[in-house]
């Protein structure tokens, strides 16, 4: 059986940040990775290797976001204004908002898929987690890179 | 998009409890909305066992209180039943995809809408019809006692039935029916 420590250790940050991606609230994504780690204690004896132990624990916390929408008040989408003034130089912490911001924007499934991408999952694991084809990924990921960028553009931020 | 990586990674994680405390957040951790279903799950049991050795130590002379029992009873499976259902469902959610979840969600919220509008209303009659066909035989006999224990009993399905139910009702219905239209539309963005 895999160390769970081990396993926290390494996939708790990661999994922090694809909460925090989806609900754009650092407790509720503190809360999220808490819940997501119960369900990998409790079921990691029945853990069967069918899939990749990251693409079990991804699965398990887009689940759970997924399910947040019972308490989907605290997920907060800021309408981002369309005339930012200039910032001379902007934190690495106001770019992160910026971006969280932009995410929080997208639709539900959008936000996941793009969290996973940032991670840097590749693709075919993204469409397992999911439950699409490796080819509707493709796309979808097209998609949201697009609007994201046009989000960035229409912001005229960093470029 | 590597520009967007390079910020994504920045997010400060240092405040996630190290896997030690974690250890000892998951030891300490109850699910409240399973246990709660649990409580009831074993609370109708009981239930059920209490009515069922009623039946069998005492012996009732008149078909009011066997009709009461029964019903009684019949309330009491339905409850087990139901509740122990949804239980399971939960516990034999294995690994699945966010798209079978998703369908499993919905699934689960139509389930407690059906609960809500029928298999509640059917257990509650059955039990009110019970209690009131249970409590004849003990009262019949002295009008005083036979009036204030009816009047009780039927003020309080009164007020269960057309106070209580429908305010829980409308609560939970909003609710569920908020989080299904929110759930096709999740769904809707899978399927697209």
């Amino acid at each position: 059986m895999m160390d769970f420590e081990q396993l926290y250790n390494q996939y708790s940050p990661q999994i922090f940040r694809v909460c925090m991606g989806y609900v754009n609230d650092h407790e509720q994504a503190k809360d999220l990775t808490q819940e997501t780690f119960i369900s990998v204690w409790r079921n990691l004896s029945t853990f069967r290797n069918e899939s990749k132990i990251s693409t079990w624990i991804f699965r398990i916390a887009t689940n759970n976001c997924l399910r947040a929408l019972e308490k989907n008040s605290r997920i907060i989408k800021v309408e981002l204004p369309f005339h930012l003034p200039d910032v001379p130089e902007e934190t690495q912490e106001d770019k992160l908002t910026f971006l969280y911001n932009c995410i929080a924007e997208l639709e539900e499934i959008d936000r996941i898929i793009i969290s996973l991408v940032l991670e840097d999952l590749p693709q075919a694991e993204i469409a397992s987690i999911v439950g699409l084809s490796h080819g509707n990924i493709r796309t979808k990921v097209h998609r949201i890179k697009d609007k994201l960028a046009t989000k960035f553009k229409d912001h005229g931020q960093f470029e | 998009m590597n520009d967007l990586k390079a910020i994504w990674l920045t997010a400060k994680t240092d405040s996630l409890p190290d896997s030690h405390e974690m250890v000892h957040i998951i030891r300490k951790f109850r699910n409240k909305k399973l246990l709660k279903i649990t409580a009831l799950v074993i609370t109708a049991i009981l239930l059920v066992a209490i009515m069922l050795w009623v039946v069998f130590i005492y012996k009732s002379t008149m078909l009011s209180t066997r009709f009461g029992e029964a019903f009684m009873i019949i309330a009491g499976i339905i409850l087990v039943s139901t509740n122990l259902n949804s239980l399971l469902r939960f516990y034999k959610l294995k690994e699945c995809s966010n798209k079978e979840f998703l369908q499993f969600l919905e699934q689960t919220r139509l389930r407690q809408q059906f609960y809500y509008q029928r298999t509640q209303v059917i257990a509650m009659a059955f039990c009110a019809t019970g209690l009131l066909a249970y409590l004849y035989e003990g009262v019949y006999e002295n009008t005083m006692l036979f009036i204030s224990a009816y009047t009780g009993t039927v003020l309080y399905l009164l007020i269960l039935w057309f106070v209580v139910r429908p305010r829980v009702f409308k609560k939970e219905e909003k609710k569920i029916n908020a989080q299904i239209e929110k759930l096709e539309s999740i769904s809707k963005q899978i399927n697209e």
